[in-house]
């Protein structure tokens, strides 16, 4: 194993020494993009996630219901994140009448429904099998 | 009780989400997608900056639609694995360094700049690329040339982290997710609670996963068009298909005059439209299959590139550079290898789903090969130059 992990060290600073290499011409533009990430996530993001999660726990009891809920809440996150890029469109430079061809908030707003819809579902039916003997 | 705010330590954290287990199985998925974007994100580049000693087959006439949309899909599944991860291991964030023992105080620090590289490089790739999909260019760097050179920085730091996590990754990952601590394996109790949490984490990142994929997919599986909420791009467009590019954005004007040209070494021919038109023609169903993960299918129909040089008596099985009308611009020319000049299904095509070109793709004639990037398909074709 001590071998596997040498290489991997010597690939590894080898293959980082390489794309830090082939960023430098724009590094300055991409620098803010670089960083930004993980001090959003690590400032932000995940201080948010636990107290969401803390007060969650708090009000919902039910174990099963708490864990649908909490599946609930990581997919829409997620759909969310990925429409951002759909929503929030700065002008391009050349105008692409093909591009923004379908209604994002729509398609959102659907994605987010039919999840909920299906954990509201889920839900039901879960508790009513338990109420019965 | 009111306790002073403090800096959390690790231990703060109980939740199961936090257990090395689960943290080692994310990190393997995690592993798994950046591996498939690396991978397909390579043979991309190459197919666009060939290098001497790189191939890429024409057939099947799908394989760079195949491999683009696993990039784009596999980087789509990583959004949700990395957040996952990063809660998992959140609580290391705030592990106090060793300030009092320099060795291991220099070691700790070497970690954390890793680690850093690695979440700053693989938010960058998820964010870049997400943009680049939609389209959507919010800052000013060129993105391709940024997006590669970061894959290189993600997949270092990526094996630097394996370098120095393996042990416990292999000791974690040997450990079943239904382990009990001490003996009474039987009884029910906390620990079982925490193995039924530490699955159900699991479980729904994977799920999730799963639901990022399936919103997207659409853009590059057909029969999910109409399922995906969220791909960025309909197959509908002017003649059937999506425009990257406009006749007016690229400042197209054909003269009335137009003829294609022919160049090779010691030799020149021109055609006029209808000349070409005259031609025997072939129809092939080709995709566009977009560097931004996009696909679509078309009926083309033109005169295949290889018995349009050898009409004109021009020398085939070579390279071919393909030059387009428009005169400044990105792509305004391609290289076309010496296998996908020979093929027979690469056209010149006049027409789409049997109507006529419009200017936007690509009146009077265009080039559509097998197994290439959209970018590459050269719209507006002026002249056809055979390489030695």
């Amino acid at each position: 194993m001590r071998t596997v992990r040498l290489l991997l060290l010597v690939l590894g600073a080898a293959a980082t020494a390489y794309g830090g290499w082939l960023l430098l011409p724009q590094l300055d533009a991409v620098l803010p993009w670089l960083i930004g990430g993980p001090v959003l996530h690590d400032v932000l993001v995940a201080p948010l996630v636990g107290l969401v999660g803390l007060a969650l726990g708090r009000l919902v009891t039910d174990r099963l219901r708490l864990a649908w809920i909490t599946a609930g809440l990581m997919a829409s996150a997620t759909l969310l994140l990925i429409a951002v890029p759909l929503l929030w469109r700065p002008p391009s430079a050349p105008p692409n009448p093909g591009l923004p061809d379908r209604d994002y908030p729509l398609g959102l707003a659907a994605g987010l429904a039919v999840i909920w819809a299906a954990i509201v579902i889920v839900l039901i039916v879960t508790t009513t099998e338990k109420k019965e003997p | 009780m009111i306790r002073r705010p403090r800096l959390p330590a690790p231990e703060d954290f109980t939740a199961p989400s936090h257990s090395p287990l689960v943290a080692a199985r994310l990190g393997l998925w995690l592993g798994v997608a950046f591996g498939l974007c690396f991978a397909t994100g390579l043979l991309s580049h190459f197919i666009q900056h060939p290098a001497g000693w790189f191939t890429w087959p024409t057939r099947p006439v799908n394989l760079y639609r195949v491999t683009q949309g696993v990039h784009v899909l596999s980087g789509v599944a990583a959004i949700p694995l990395l957040l996952a991860k990063l809660w998992s291991v959140y609580p290391r964030l705030f592990v106090r360094p060793p300030l009092r023992q320099p060795i291991r105080l220099s070691a700790h620090a070497l970690e954390r700049i890793s680690v850093l590289v690695l979440v700053c490089a693989a938010f960058f790739e998820l964010v870049t690329g997400l943009f680049n999909a939609a389209q959507s260019y919010p800052w000013g760097f060129f993105f391709p040339t940024a997006h590669y050179a970061v894959a290189w920085l993600v997949v270092g730091a990526l094996l630097l982290h394996v370098a120095v996590k393996l042990p416990v990754a292999r000791a974690a990952l040997s450990t079943s997710l239904r382990r009990r601590s001490g003996l009474e394996a039987t009884a029910t109790g906390p620990d079982d609670r925490e193995s039924a949490e530490r699955r159900a984490f699991l479980r729904t990142s994977a799920g999730v996963a799963g639901i990022a994929v399936l919103a997207t997919a659409g853009v590059t599986v057909p029969w999910l068009r109409r399922v995906s909420p969220l791909a960025w791009r309909s197959a509908s467009g002017p003649q059937g298909i999506p425009i990257n590019r406009t006749a007016a954005a690229a400042r197209i004007t054909v003269a009335p005059d137009w003829r294609l040209e022919i160049v090779w070494p010691g030799g020149r021919d021109t055609l006029s439209l209808a000349e070409l038109a005259a031609l025997p023609q072939r129809t092939a169903e080709l995709p566009i299959a977009c560097v931004e993960g996009w696909s679509a299918s078309a009926h083309w129909t033109g005169v295949p590139v290889v018995e349009l040089l050898r009409s004109a008596g021009a020398p085939t099985g070579r390279p071919v550079r393909i030059t387009s009308l428009e005169a400044d611009g990105l792509y305004a020319a391609s290289t076309l290898p010496a296998a996908h000049a020979g093929d027979p299904l690469t056209l010149l095509a006049l027409r789409i789903n049997g109507e006529q070109l419009s200017p936007d793709h690509g009146y009077p004639c265009r080039l559509i090969a097998p197994s290439r990037p959209g970018v590459l398909q050269t719209k507006w074709v002026a002249r056809l130059e055979v390489l030695r």
